[in-house]
């Protein structure tokens, strides 16, 4: 997959905007949306709020944990626990860079949550590789990642699965006899 | 998709896929052997004479490719016996196992895994210590391929694959999109459209074409 597919997906995602127009609600395939009152919060997909903030429409009310407070604490815990910790939301990253980029005007103390948000990322991954070498390393069969979200697994997806693939050839030549299989295409 | 076909890997078997290009690449490299019996009018072939009428004399050393060595050793027939290159034996067996990262293997393979692997159809005594050494030092260099493939972004990339195997390369080129397309995204550059490799490619090669 491609990043912007992962966004795509990320699109999807509720968030809480204030129009500023009136509109009866709208049937979609996806689900019904609205009714839209001036000054009155609805919950809609990230991909209706972008729009509709682009065109000047409405006011948009970041997700609770877009918050440098909570960030900080996501932060912190992340870099004191071994494991991954659970994120805030499976796309925090993509929503992160979506709502920052179009809606920097709503969300307060915006460079700081960029920052915030880039170290935990930045954290994941030095663990992903930490854990994925020592995975290597010990030439087990399986592991159990929790908490991993799609953007993370997507970056070191194809290669970690690769390279696996490879060790497993490579071992199975240990054992004679048993490894010769036939073509795969 | 932005690639132009679908390439296929390379076995890492006992078994080459007929389909992979890396594969087909690596059997074509030397293997030391002896010939077991006289072989008659066959120097041209195993490049040890100008003339077909030359012969090879039994007990004789020669150089030849892999596909050609599997096809002629027979444990039966015994019409030629192969040897392992130096960089599987013994001593480099030791080399790999004290520090495999220093080892430049793009010089001595450049297709060590793949090779190697193919050379346990031999029945050699050493088989199963060299499944194990190949296996270790893949282990022992992920590490390195994985950190170096993951954070080196708009850098010159020759020197870090310059010591690496086909296969490491392949892997790292992996790596390496992941971190671009990544970094492309998080740029905003994903959203603009490019043209496909495809027509780039198309585009060029009308041109040499106009040119020969």
């Amino acid at each position: 997959m491609e990043p912007a597919e992962v966004e795509f997906l990320a699109e999807k995602e509720l968030v809480t905007i204030v129009p500023n127009f009136s509109l009866d609600r709208i049937h979609l395939i996806g689900g019904d949306l609205g009714p839209f009152n001036p000054g009155l919060p609805v919950e809609v997909p990230v991909w209706l709020a972008i729009n509709l903030k682009q065109r000047q429409k409405c006011r948009l009310i970041p997700p609770e944990w877009m918050d440098v407070g909570k960030l900080e604490e996501i932060r912190d815990q992340e870099r004191k626990e071994d494991t991954f910790t659970p994120m805030p939301s499976p796309y925090y990253m993509e929503l992160t860079k979506l709502l920052l980029n179009y809606a920097s005007d709503n969300i307060p103390r915006a460079d700081e949550i960029r920052t915030l948000v880039k170290d935990t990322w930045d954290t994941r991954m030095a663990k992903l590789r930490l854990s994925a070498d020592s995975f290597v390393r010990q030439q087990e069969a399986h592991a159990k990642l929790d908490n991993l979200t799609l953007m993370e697994i997507n970056t070191t997806g194809t290669f970690l699965t690769q390279a696996l693939d490879h060790m497993y050839k490579l071992r199975t030549n240990l054992q004679p006899g048993e490894g010769s299989h036939s073509q795969d295409f | 998709m932005s690639e132009a076909y679908f390439p296929v890997g390379p076995g890492l078997g006992m078994e080459e896929n007929f389909l992979s290009l890396d594969d087909i690449l690596m059997s074509q490299e030397k293997l030391p052997g002896r010939a077991e019996s006289a072989l008659p009018r066959l120097a041209v072939l195993v490049g040890q004479g100008a003339s077909s009428a030359e012969s090879v004399p039994e007990g004789s050393k020669l150089e030849i490719p892999l596909w050609l060595a599997k096809g002629l050793h027979d444990s039966k027939r015994r019409i030629i016996s192969v040897e392992l290159p130096k960089i599987y034996k013994e001593a480099w067996r030791t080399v790999f196992s004290a520090d495999a990262n220093v080892v430049d293997l793009h010089k001595m393979g450049p297709y060590y895994y793949g090779f190697g692997s193919q050379l346990l159809n031999f029945e050699n005594p050493e088989n199963p210590e060299i499944a194990q050494t190949i296996l270790q030092t893949f282990v022992a260099r992920f590490r390195r391929i994985m950190d170096s493939s993951q954070n080196a972004y708009n850098e010159d990339t020759s020197a870090l694959v310059a010591r690496l195997d086909e296969l490491e390369r392949a892997l790292f080129q992996v790596g390496q999109k992941g971190l671009n397309d990544f970094q492309c995204w998080e740029k905003g550059q994903a959203s603009q459209i490019t043209a496909s490799s495809l027509v780039q490619n198309y585009g060029k090669r009308k041109l040499t074409e106009v040119d020969g």
